[in-house]
């Protein structure tokens, strides 16, 4: 089962509810009948990295990419997800997307 | 890149056909009314060539890799965004006016953030055009002004419901090699000495203004446009001779014309919004929010200026240890540094767009340009209070020079040993220059209005998720930290509580 590395920004001031978007994105996941591994132990090797920045300015991708760490991962940035505006209600579905093209999922 | 004098040559080059004061002006350099403004624009281009500005007058093009003028620049980095605001400042200081040149460089990054979008959606080639016109733009240290108020009519009615359509920039026509415009920009700062025109949208656009929904850059000489050039708080003071003006090597706000357009073509390679009206927002959203941000800088660069001018007077007059004088001043200074906090703030908030290009965090630049259109007008106060009267009452430098009146004016103008009388009076008109005149309207409406501020703050709040966090903490919705931290259900917490409450086992009873 592929393994994603959760990661949270500091959540100061979020412009999305980052933790209804991860509740959402498993729920989506679980319907597809697709199965993830989700661990937020920074200490685990995962085959994706998703870091769920509350807004654009994106600390915690700032701070990832100054870490030198494993160079797969997708970043929620508020309402942008890696370089494309997305609403906040379809983020979890177009990360289910990107998951499908990432990890080579099989299409439902 | 060019220095200041080089600026002022170029400037030769071109025929613009501008009108001011009833009359055709042959020579835009050698007029005497328009040349404070030239000055100032001329500092942008010469403080890049000083080592001890280099580090944030210039930058490396991401095009090119060369080194440019930041006013010719795309944001490549929070670093960007952070200088950017830090060259405002300090051309603020060195001029003591509006330099005009970062409403391009607005422009610039705003029709390069939007065509990138656009292209994404509609599968068009706005972008590349875009950069090949930028490459023209830093090759050639050009300063475009940035066009993007209409002089809009009556505003309650949509562009293409105006009685006159010329009320708005539009597209007359689509030819196969560009396309034919007419219409009109208001009050567009720098404009006659402005090497290109950037035009955008004034407003947000529906589906029927989709001809107003127009972005295209053409030279500043371009055939069909003209230029009428706007009067400003006691301008023709620079025809009385020096002193009276206050600021006469620089002049007052940024020179600002209407642009007229009149069946101009603009051919398909500078043309880069046509039509595309979902996405007139954008471009008027983020070349606001770049242009809001400034204001945090080249005021708070005028306030340090009429901030030393105030000490100065203050010291000249022999007032300067009172407790009230102190006061005023530091409140001057804490305004200033208030607004130089937001647009600090909003520029290290900023984010990377889609196009690669960094924008400022836009909530953060509207809270900037409001407390400017609040905070100067108190600064300026202030200055003219501690200025005294005078700023008011001085008589002309005609009366200093006359033998007639000139030593009973010296000795009424004496002040401490050490300030005489001619720098004291200099020094007032710089204070007068600045807080009386066109710079306090223009720090209301530059960059737009309170009220579209005001529009900005209240979309980009938040306010759900702030009804949200007092909910949980009125205990109206659950708090799972809380929960958390004393180990059970709140409710049954909260009944606990009461019960100790009801039956005296609380240690204070």
């Amino acid at each position: 089962m592929p393994s994603i590395g959760l990661r949270y920004c500091g959540g100061c001031n979020p412009q999305i509810d980052r933790s209804k978007v991860i509740r959402k994105l498993e729920e989506g996941l679980k319907e597809r009948g697709m199965e993830l591994d989700f661990t937020t132990n920074r200490q685990s090797a995962v085959d994706l990295s998703l870091l769920i920045n509350g807004c654009m300015h994106a600390c915690l991708e700032e701070e990832y990419l100054m870490e030198g760490n494993s160079p797969q991962f997708i970043s929620v940035k508020g309402e942008m997800v890696s370089s494309q505006y997305v609403k906040e209600e379809y983020i979890p579905e177009f990360l289910i997307k990107k998951f499908i093209d990432v990890l080579n999922f099989p299409p439902h | 890149m060019m220095n200041g004098k080089e600026y002022i040559e170029s400037l030769r080059g071109l025929n613009l056909e501008v009108y001011f004061f009833g009359q055709r002006i042959k020579s835009i350099v050698d007029e005497p009314m328009f040349q404070p403004h030239i000055h100032t624009a001329a500092m942008t281009y010469n403080l890049a060539h000083d080592p001890e500005h280099q580090e944030i007058m210039t930058a490396t093009s991401h095009l090119t890799g060369e080194r440019i003028n930041r006013f010719t620049h795309i944001h490549q980095s929070i670093d960007d965004l952070v200088k950017k605001v830090r060259m405002m400042r300090l051309l603020g200081q060195k001029t003591g006016t509006c330099f005009q040149r970062c409403v391009g460089l607005d422009g610039l990054n705003a029709v390069y953030v939007t065509t990138y979008d656009i292209d994404q959606k509609h599968g068009t080639n706005y972008h590349e055009r875009f950069k090949n016109y930028l490459l023209e733009v830093q090759k050639n240290d050009w300063m475009p002004s940035g066009a993007m108020t209409d002089a809009r009519g009556d505003r309650s009615l949509r562009p293409s419901k105006q009685k006159y359509p010329d009320t708005y920039l539009h597209i007359k026509e689509k030819l196969e090699d560009g396309i034919i415009v007419s219409g009109m920009k208001a009050h567009i700062t720098g404009a006659i000495n402005s090497h290109e025109i950037i035009t955008m949208p004034t407003r947000t656009m529906g589906e029927e203004d989709r001809d107003f929904a127009l972005s295209f850059a053409i030279p500043a000489d371009a055939k069909g446009v003209t230029y009428i050039f706007s009067r400003q708080t006691n301008d023709t003071r620079r025809l009385d001779g020096v002193l009276d003006g206050g600021n006469p090597k620089y002049g007052i706000v940024g020179g600002e014309a209407i642009i007229i357009f009149k069946d101009v073509f603009v051919p398909w390679e500078r043309v880069f919004m046509a039509g595309e009206y979902e996405f007139t927002n954008e471009l008027v959203e983020t070349f606001a929010g770049y242009h809001r941000s400034n204001y945090g800088g080249c005021k708070v660069g005028l306030a340090d200026v009429v901030i030393g001018g105030s000490n100065w007077i203050a010291e000249a007059h022999g007032i300067e240890r009172a407790s009230h004088i102190v006061d005023k001043l530091t409140e001057m200074i804490a305004m200033a540094e208030t607004c130089w906090s937001c647009t600090l703030a909003c520029s290290y908030e900023g984010y990377k767009t889609p196009s690669g290009a960094y924008h400022i965090h836009p909530l953060l630049a509207n809270v900037t340009k409001l407390n400017i259109t609040r905070m100067v007008y108190e600064w300026m106060r202030l200055a003219q209070d501690v200025a005294g009267g005078k700023i008011i009452t001085l008589p002309s430098e005609k009366d200093l020079e006359n033998p007639e009146t000139m030593e009973i004016l010296a000795e009424c103008f004496a002040g401490k040993e050490g300030f005489p009388p001619r720098d004291i009076i200099k020094m007032l008109r710089l204070i007068e220059n600045m807080s009386v005149g066109a710079g306090l309207p223009e720090a209301m409406h530059g960059a737009g209005s309170p009220a579209a501020q005001k529009i900005m703050i209240a979309r980009r709040s938040g306010i759900n998720k702030k009804m949200e966090l007092a909910k949980i903490i009125a205990g109206i919705r659950k708090d799972k930290y809380f929960e958390d931290i004393i180990g059970k259900n709140e409710t049954a917490h909260w009944d606990e509580v009461k019960k100790k409450i009801k039956g005296k086992k609380v240690q204070i009873y």
